[in-house]
């Protein structure tokens, strides 16, 4: 087994990360490399909560699948828990637990317990801990009193709880959730968080993927800002948070507002960026200003008269704010 | 963005109807190229037409040859299964329709859309038609250059039109073990059952004379009895208008199937609907 | 909801043995039960096979009279209906992982994907012998035939040894998955060459000559001509003896198993470096 000698401190340790994806045509031929990952660098220190979140295709996904040893990386280097990703595949997923988002990665025929009972033995857990562990794991997740049914019966936020057992059933010591609160309701989209709080109070470490800006911002002592295949930023929330302290945000909420009326906002002097949303009864406009509440004379009396504004908030920036900047700069 | 003016759908005229259907089935075609099995790749092309139906022709060849049977027999057989092997295109990737659609996810968006089911599902499988027709005539030129099946007297327009009508009316029966599927968890098993049924009851490697008086009802309801009858009579020399009756029994069992069919699927999605079973795989 | 800082501790198992039979063991377990899920699993285990030996009695025609006719076509049948069901489930042991999305989750275990592979191998082949055996049973009702095989010990032998190639021969079949999304379907073609080749329902002694050497390479074609040389009187075939038969069975089964395992290194390497996996 090769050991990476320097910081022990460390989980995760990435170096000049690359890797490319080849697209064949009908014939075998090489018709398209796709740079997934430019090169990235980031470290995990040991029990940290650390966060990569990144615009879709990013390279969020391709990071996780090297770090979890599905994938090979096309050039750089990646240690989990001080092991090599190339080399030593078996150390490595017999320490990490992953719980990937999604509908996907559960025997759906069959009962929850069974799902436990079938990883539990494909990751070496001893089998008298495992009658043990397997039930106290579904009533840690809430699932007890249904372990018995079959998954295909469970709601979304069940299978995700499902998964999250599955992750701990051997009792790893770094944890890799990839946006696991995705495609969730509130409550249960809480649940989850409350869980990967708790898991980090037990000592383990996290690395999360996450769409959700106020999630990483909630949970994640440092987050890695990811775009492109490159690594734009690496702080915690709250420097990342300093890259806008110039901005102030307004957040206007209205009925009947249009995006013809976001265009006209955005065409107002010293408006940085403005995002919307446009889709629901009562629209949500954020605009990035320097002027802060300089500006909602103008904003307003921009508003045409079939609008109306209903609540109005100035805001100091937030990691999503942030985000934006770094991804669309 | 200009919205468009929406129309109810009952107020539409009948040609209007028709024009959209047929803008149905066009699409579902286009998609269905693709969509049934993953057909981009060549390997998957010598596969259907080439490996299969000669592995299968020369699999019955040789037990006759084993069971010293005499070469007419021999080349009975060889005949009935080059027929045959369009069975997997026209039946089982058809029937696969709603199970396929049903992993990926899709079969709610397609049950939800006011698209006209027939050409719906016909535009999905039409390509499996055109398909299954050119691997029966594969195994036709296999049988003549390879076993030895002589097509010196044949009738070729007889035996285009048998292949072409026996594709369609096999595809159909695709369609229909494919409406089962709207409910039961999976089409394919009853798919792949039919496909050995086939092999028994179709008068593919023995006539159905042979079979117990009880089940040959059986033989005839299936489209590919009258189609493995009505390619050997082609071979051996009737012209098409000798084939006609033959053809003329294979066209209306084929219709009485795609009605069962459409009865069928509309009972299951109904039935789907009740017990929400349209995403159950 | 109770607390994950109530969790037991988890222990691992200890010795490389004792680690890759619980893997064997769960994946035996797993498949078994997935199989038994699908409320139509009798359709394959009973009616295909049945429906296979009336194809086969039809076929045979005036012969049937022989009873040892009778038993050479119920054995055929039998051999046949566990080679598809072995192929059919050995191809789709990994492909069903693609399909029901959990390929990344088996990829993740730190287990070789070889033993995970061979725990469904034996289960999906050990359902191809109840497949047999529900042949058997049917035919020898059917055609109301004896069981009368010449030397039960020997055909006992035979029959497990056949049923252990056969496991190899889909293992080794499982690396044609990993390589392709495709596989599945190449696998599927492979059924009636491999029932001509390896001789199930007539002698590889009538094959052309260019196909005889790949006959000779299927392990099962030995473990066929065993099965046939215990169980049915006044059988030659390929004038060779049971344990010359059985001896090259064991050499090509061995011979499978050391190239399944060593392909499955090569072609999880192969596919993580193209992240092809877990596409369907």
């Amino acid at each position: 087994m090769s050991q990476h000698s320097p910081n022990s401190g460390l989980a995760v340790e990435v170096i000049a990360l690359t890797r490319e994806y080849t697209t064949r045509s009908f014939f075998g031929t090489v018709s398209r490399i796709t740079k997934a990952l430019d090169g990235i660098d980031f470290s995990v220190k040991t029990g940290e909560l650390f966060g990569l979140i990144g615009p879709n295709g990013a390279g969020k996904t391709t990071t996780v699948k090297i770090l979890t040893t599905l994938l090979t990386q096309t050039s750089g280097e990646a240690y989990i828990l001080g092991l090599d990703v190339r080399k030593d595949l078996y150390e490595i997923r017999r320490r990490i637990g992953i719980v990937f988002g999604g509908e996907r990665g559960l025997y759906n025929r069959v009962s929850a317990l069974d799902n436990l009972r079938y990883f539990s033995d494909l990751y070496g857990v001893d089998p008298v801990t495992a009658r043990d562990r397997i039930p106290q794991l579904l009533k840690a997740v809430g699932l007890a009193d249904r372990a018995d049914e079959r998954v295909e019966k469970y709601s979304r936020g069940m299978k995700q709880r499902l998964h999250i057992a599955k992750a701990l059933v051997h009792d790893p010591e770094l944890l890799v959730l990839d946006e696991p609160t995705i495609g969730l309701d509130p409550g249960g989209a809480r649940d989850i968080r409350n869980m990967i709080r708790e898991m980090q109070k037990q000592g383990k470490t996290i690395l999360l993927t996450t769409h959700y800006m106020f999630e990483a911002e909630e949970l994640c002592q440092r987050v890695a800002v990811i775009s492109k295949g490159k690594i734009v930023a690496l702080d915690t929330p709250s420097e990342l948070k300093k890259l806008v302290r110039d901005i102030s945000v307004i957040e206007l909420r209205t009925y009947g507002a249009t995006t013809d009326y976001v265009e006209v906002i955005k065409r107002l002097p010293n408006v940085v960026r403005v995002v919307a949303d446009l889709d629901s009864e009562v629209q949500t406009i954020r605009i990035q200003s320097p002027l802060g509440a300089d500006l909602l004379s103008q904003v307003t009396s921009a508003l045409p008269s079939d609008a109306k504004i209903i609540d109005r908030t100035i805001k100091e920036p937030t990691l999503e704010d942030a985000y934006l900047r770094l991804v669309e700069e | 963005m200009k919205s468009t003016e929406q129309v109810s759908h009952s107020a539409l005229g009948a040609g209007a109807r028709l024009r959209m259907a047929l803008r149905v089935f066009w699409g579902a075609f286009l998609f269905g190229r693709k969509g049934l099995i993953v057909w981009d790749s060549w390997e998957m092309w010598v596969m259907q037409i080439v490996i299969t139906p000669i592995a299968q022709i020369g699999f019955f060849a040789l037990l006759s040859i084993y069971l010293q049977y005499p070469s007419s027999v021999t080349q009975y057989i060889v005949v009935g299964n080059a027929i045959q092997s369009m069975s997997f295109a026209a039946v089982f990737a058809v029937a696969n329709i709603t199970s396929q659609d049903k992993w990926q996810g899709t079969l709610p968006s397609t049950m939800v859309t006011p698209a006209n089911r027939i050409a719906l599902f016909i535009g999905r499988a039409w390509f499996q038609v055109l398909l299954s027709a050119l691997i029966a005539a594969a195994g036709l030129l296999y049988a003549a250059t390879i076993f030895g099946v002589s097509f010196a007297t044949a009738d070729y327009l007889g035996i285009a039109v048998t292949v072409l009508l026996t594709s369609v009316a096999m595809t159909g029966f695709g369609l229909l073990i494919s409406a089962v599927g709207l409910y039961m968890r999976t089409a394919m098993i009853v798919a792949n059952i039919f496909l050995f049924v086939t092999l028994l009851l179709s008068g593919v490697n023995f006539p159905v004379s042979v079979l117990p008086a009880w089940l040959q009802p059986a033989s005839w309801a299936i489209p590919l009895t009258y189609g493995t009858q009505a390619v050997r009579m082609a071979i051996a020399g009737s012209s098409l208008t000798a084939l006609l009756p033959t053809l003329g029994w294979e066209a209306l069992d084929a219709l009485l199937v795609m009605g069962a069919g459409y009865v069928l699927f509309t009972g299951f999605e109904n039935l789907s609907r009740k017990t929400g079973r349209f995403e159950e795989y | 909801m109770g607390t994950l800082s109530e969790l037991t501790p988890g222990k691992k198992t200890e010795g490389y043995l004792a680690r890759r039979g619980q893997v064997l063991k769960a994946c035996i377990v797993l498949t078994a039960r997935l199989f038994f899920a699908d409320p139509q699993w009798i359709i394959p285990s009973i009616i295909a096979p049945f429906i296979f030996t009336l194809v086969a009695f039809f076929l045979f025609g005036g012969q049937t009279s022989s009873p040892t006719f009778l038993l050479y076509l119920v054995l055929g049948s039998g051999l046949m209906g566990m080679w598809g069901t072995t192929i059919y489930g050995s191809s789709n042991s990994i492909g069903f992982d693609r399909w029901n999305g959990t390929m990344e989750s088996t990829l993740a275990a730190p287990v070789p994907l070889s033993w995970i592979a061979l725990g469904r191998v034996l289960f999906n082949t050990f359902e191809g012998v109840i497949n047999a055996l529900f042949i058997l049973v049917i035919g020898l009702a059917w055609f109301q035939v004896g069981f009368g095989v010449v030397s039960p010990g020997l055909f006992l032998l035979a029959s497990v040894s056949t049923f252990l190639s056969l496991s190899a021969f889909g293992l080794l079949m499982c690396t044609i998955i990993l390589l392709s999304r495709k596989g599945g379907f190449i696998t599927n073609s492979m059924e009636i060459p491999v029932y001509i080749a390896t001789g199930t329902m007539f002698p590889v002694s009538i094959l052309p000559i260019v196909v005889l050497p790949f006959a000779f390479l299927l392990a099962p074609t030995w473990g066929i001509e065993a099965i046939r040389l215990s169980a049915l009187p006044g059988y030659t075939g390929l004038a060779t003896n049971y344990w010359t038969d059985l001896a090259i069975l064991a050499a090509e089964t061995l011979a499978y198993l050391g190239l399944a395992f060593m392909l499955f290194k090569r072609v999880e390497a192969y596919a993580k470096r193209n992240g092809t996996l877990e596409e369907y």
